[in-house]
């Protein structure tokens, strides 16, 4: 009965701690509601006085939302083309507001357009009215403004921005799109070295957050690096393909059978009965050598129904797809790939040295090395290397992902590249469209190729005999039936051929040395992750 | 069998009525196979052949274990032999004796074959292109079978063809590496200074195109055996590096004066045979440039046989 009586009397305490923690509470509410409402009538008085004595009003404002109500013949500068033999000259620009900082009679602010960006100044004079300044002074963050300004030069260089010997002075400026004033993160935050905002108590953007915001992401400048270099590895792979007289094919990714083994396929009802994404353009690659394409290539999404949450696995990514008939040594092939990544590889480095030194400056590390042509190792040298690195495997045993790693650092340490290939792996852990090794059947004609020690391609000599890819499918234990249409393939007289895929995510995070798959995939598919 | 055997004073499969609240473990006492163990030992010594293979196994590894302790011994013999108190008359008979043995193979020299392609790694500078090394390498593939690679390193943007070809046209083989019994792979890099890396888990890499010349000299026997003859050698391959190549117009002409008054005693600069330090002083030489008229007559002449023996026929493009 203690407790019973008890009970009651701290009940009724804590009520009554509550009303009052409550009452105080809507005091203050009522105190801040009456103060917004004094802020409120000042502004609108504030207002009110501006629209009477503003002689600058129609330099600024909110223009109407553009619907293409007329075409103006005005001239949009870019602001990367804002340099010193600009002064002096009346230009428009449009960009947005990065930043913008009152400070007396003067707004600074950031215009920023991509990754570039100046500084511009908006101060009380003969153009600019008290009023105007204070307009600048609250523009949300990243707002989109037209802007009429004077192209001044500065003594001293502007460190913080990209245009570092200029500065606008605005003459005119006027809204195009209003962000609303308070943002998902913040852009500064987002590009804040990993580390660096721990010592000095500043925020840094966890990647989640960073991914279900993306668009607000992408805007940063390590994003924009990111994106302009992965283009450029996809141009880099056109390019230096089609100067090798290869064909860009397209082909479907709504395939009725699974094409490699049959694992980790998505399946997708497809009207009456039901189809797969395709795992890899393998098959049709291969279909179109039959068909004497010679060489060929294709660029496209692949799908891997894979559940694994790890750095270096997506569910879709891009996948960079190489075949071709060779004359009589599929090394002629493993020479075509390997020198279309380096050619990649020397591109990147000769036209996109500024995009690798922004991504160095949040994400450090080594410059890419390799070597040309490059260095080409066979699977028993490389277990022989980890054997006397003190690992113990057997011989015909698949690389593990640390093992790979080790590989890679024990290469790079005699050779000093970043990337090789790897030649004759092991039969038995290769699929089975992978042709033999003449001289030796426990190994293929195989070959993986690794940057920074992780493995970017996979790729082999195919076998293009129906009756030994029967036999080899017989011993794998797959069922004939379902790889029918492919064995019956190379039945009218097939070309030797071999080839590879290469992961363009993989690609661009390991050149840039990212640690994560998802910073360099625009919209990143992973087990956990649908949207955006 | 020394000892007698016992027939089990109980019957093996004992039945105990055991509570079930607890769980089970196999019996530790009773030997799953304790009947056929003991019809075995009946037949009258007839023995398990487990037992056998165990055995077999034993001596195997006993066997291999002496072995290796031979092995060892033969080695500790040639570490600790001393040879810092040889007095120089028997240094001669020691001369003639290496001289008449053939030169160690590779797995002496190099250490045991992993498996891998025994590799060695050259990282050079396109600027200074390590000549007496391009002679080494036709040396060395005179006597084994060589895979010879170059590559083009990132830290360089371009390299002369000229340097490219410089180990001659690829091998007919060199697709399959493990049909080599050495790599010699030449990439071309910014480096300060020449460098050489073969296995990089047990030794630090060798810098300088003199010491890297050392190395590969071992694997051809161009180094002479006998202590003296080595050190004079060592001397003049130290001198050519650092004098003849690097140095200034002075200490040139003071070496080229040494080398006239040296090969004025015989046709070579030690012993009577060509050496690393031929090899090396006159490639430095020719690296350098010479003219007719600054080059005293003895030099002229040894440069000339030197020529004359077709090791130095790989770098004469490269000094055009």
């Amino acid at each position: 009965m203690v407790i019973g009586l008890h009970l009651p009397q701290a009940g009724e305490e804590e009520l009554q701690a509550q009303s009052k923690k409550g009452l105080k509470k809507q005091q203050k509410e009522a105190e801040k509601a009456a103060k917004k409402a004094e802020k409120q009538a000042k502004l609108a008085a504030e207002q009110q006085s501006t629209d009477e004595d503003d002689f600058a009003k129609d330099r600024y404002g909110v223009s109407p939302m553009v619907q293409s109500q007329q075409k103006l013949d005005r001239v949009l500068v870019r602001v990367q083309e804002l340099t010193p033999q600009r002064a002096d000259q009346l230009i428009w620009l449009r960009a947005r507001v990065h930043t913008s900082r009152a400070k007396g009679k003067q707004c600074f602010l950031v215009l920023r357009q991509q990754q570039f960006n100046v500084q511009a100044l908006v101060a009380v004079g003969d153009r600019a009215s008290k009023q105007m300044v204070k307009f600048a002074a609250n523009l949300n963050k990243e707002s989109i403004v037209d802007v009429e300004a004077v192209v001044r030069k500065v003594d001293q260089k502007i460190e913080s921005c990209t245009q570092q010997d200029v500065e606008l002075h605005i003459e005119r400026m006027f809204v195009i799109s209003m962000a609303e004033p308070r943002l998902p993160l913040q852009l500064e935050d987002a590009v804040r070295p990993e580390g660096e905002g721990d010592e000095e108590g500043r925020a840094t953007v966890n990647q989640d957050t960073k991914l279900d915001n993306r668009v607000i992401d992408l805007r940063t400048t390590t994003s924009q690096a990111i994106f302009r270099l992965q283009s450029g590895v996809c141009q880099l792979f056109r390019d230096t393909l089609i100067k090798k007289d290869f064909v860009e094919i397209q082909t479907p990714k709504i395939i009725s059978a699974a094409s490699e083994g049959g694992a980790n396929v998505f399946t997708v009802s497809y009207f009456k009965t039901s189809a797969y994404l395709a795992q890899s353009p393998q098959l049709y690659k291969q279909m179109c050598i039959c068909a004497d394409f010679d060489k060929v290539f294709c660029v496209g999404p692949v799908f891997r129904a894979e559940d694994s949450n790890t750095h270096r696995h997506l569910t879709e990514f891009v996948g960079l797809d190489i075949e071709m008939a060779f004359s009589y040594h599929y090394h002629e092939v493993i020479d075509s790939i390997t020198d279309t990544m380096v050619q990649i590889f020397k591109g990147l480095q000769d036209k996109f040295q500024t995009e690798i030194q922004t991504v160095n400056k949040q994400y450090p590390s080594e410059p890419f090395k390799f070597l040309e042509p490059t260095l080409r190792l066979e699977y028993l040298e490389g277990v022989a290397m980890l054997r006397a690195a003190g690992v113990e495997m057997g011989d015909e045993e698949d690389l593990s992902t640390p093992n790979e790693k080790l590989l890679g650092r024990l290469v790079k340490e005699k050779y000093d590249t970043d990337f090789y290939v790897l030649d004759k792996y092991p039969l038995a852990v290769r699929p089975f469209y992978t042709m033999p090794d003449p001289s030796d059947q426990k190994y293929s004609n195989s070959y993986d190729m690794f940057m920074r020690g992780e493995e970017i391609l996979s790729g082999a000599q195919r076998v293009h005999d129906a009756q030994l890819l029967t036999e080899r499918a017989t011993h794998h234990n797959i069922d004939l039936e379902k790889i029918k249409a492919y064995i019956d393939s190379f039945r009218y007289g097939a070309p030797p051929h071999a080839g590879g895929g290469i992961g363009l995510e993989r690609v661009v995070m390991l050149y840039l040395g990212l640690h994560n798959i998802r910073q360099t995939s625009m919209f990143p598919r992973d087990p956990k992750r649908l949207t955006p | 069998m020394p000892m007698y055997q016992v027939k089990p004073i109980s019957g093996g499969d004992l039945k105990v009525d055991l509570p079930t609240c607890m769980y089970k473990l196999p019996n530790i006492h009773a030997q799953p196979d304790s009947g056929s163990c003991i019809d075995n030992l009946l037949q009258n010594g007839e023995v398990d052949p487990a037992l056998k293979a165990l055995e077999q196994r034993q001596d195997e590894i006993l066997r291999r274990l002496y072995e290796l302790k031979a092995a060892v011994d033969g080695l500790a013999k040639t570490v600790t032999t001393p040879d810092a108190d040889l007095d120089a008359t028997s240094l001669s008979s020691a001369a003639t004796m290496c001289a008449s043995k053939e030169v160690a193979d590779l797995d002496t020299l190099l250490g045991k074959d992993l498996g891998a392609l025994r590799d060695i790694v050259i990282n050079a500078n396109p600027s200074s292109p390590p000549l007496s090394l391009l002679v080494l390498h036709g040396l060395l593939c005179q006597r084994y079978r060589v895979l010879s690679t170059v590559h083009v390193h990132s830290s360089v943007s371009t390299v002369p063809p000229k340097l490219l070809n410089c180990l001659g046209p690829r091998h007919a083989d060199s697709y399959t590496r493990q049909r080599f019994q050495l790599g010699f792979t030449l990439i071309w890099k910014n480096v300060p200074r020449l460098q050489m890396k073969f296995s990089v888990p047990n030794m630090c890499p060798i810098e300088g195109e003199g010491n890297v010349a050392r190395f590969l000299s071992r694997l051809v026997g161009l180094e002479p055996q006998d202590p003296v003859a080595a050190t004079q050698s060592d001397s003049w391959v130290d001198t050519a590096v650092f004098q003849l190549a690097e140095g200034s117009g002075k200490e040139r002409a003071a070496v080229l004066r040494a080398l006239n008054g040296a090969l004025g005693r015989g046709p070579w600069l030690v012993g009577s045979e060509l050496s690393l330090a031929d090899v090396v002083c006159s490639c430095c030489l020719l690296q350098t440039g010479t003219s007719a008229t600054s080059t005293p007559a003895n030099v002229q002449r040894w440069l000339k046989g030197c020529q004359n023996l077709g090791h130095l026929a790989c770098i004469i493009p490269l000094l055009q």
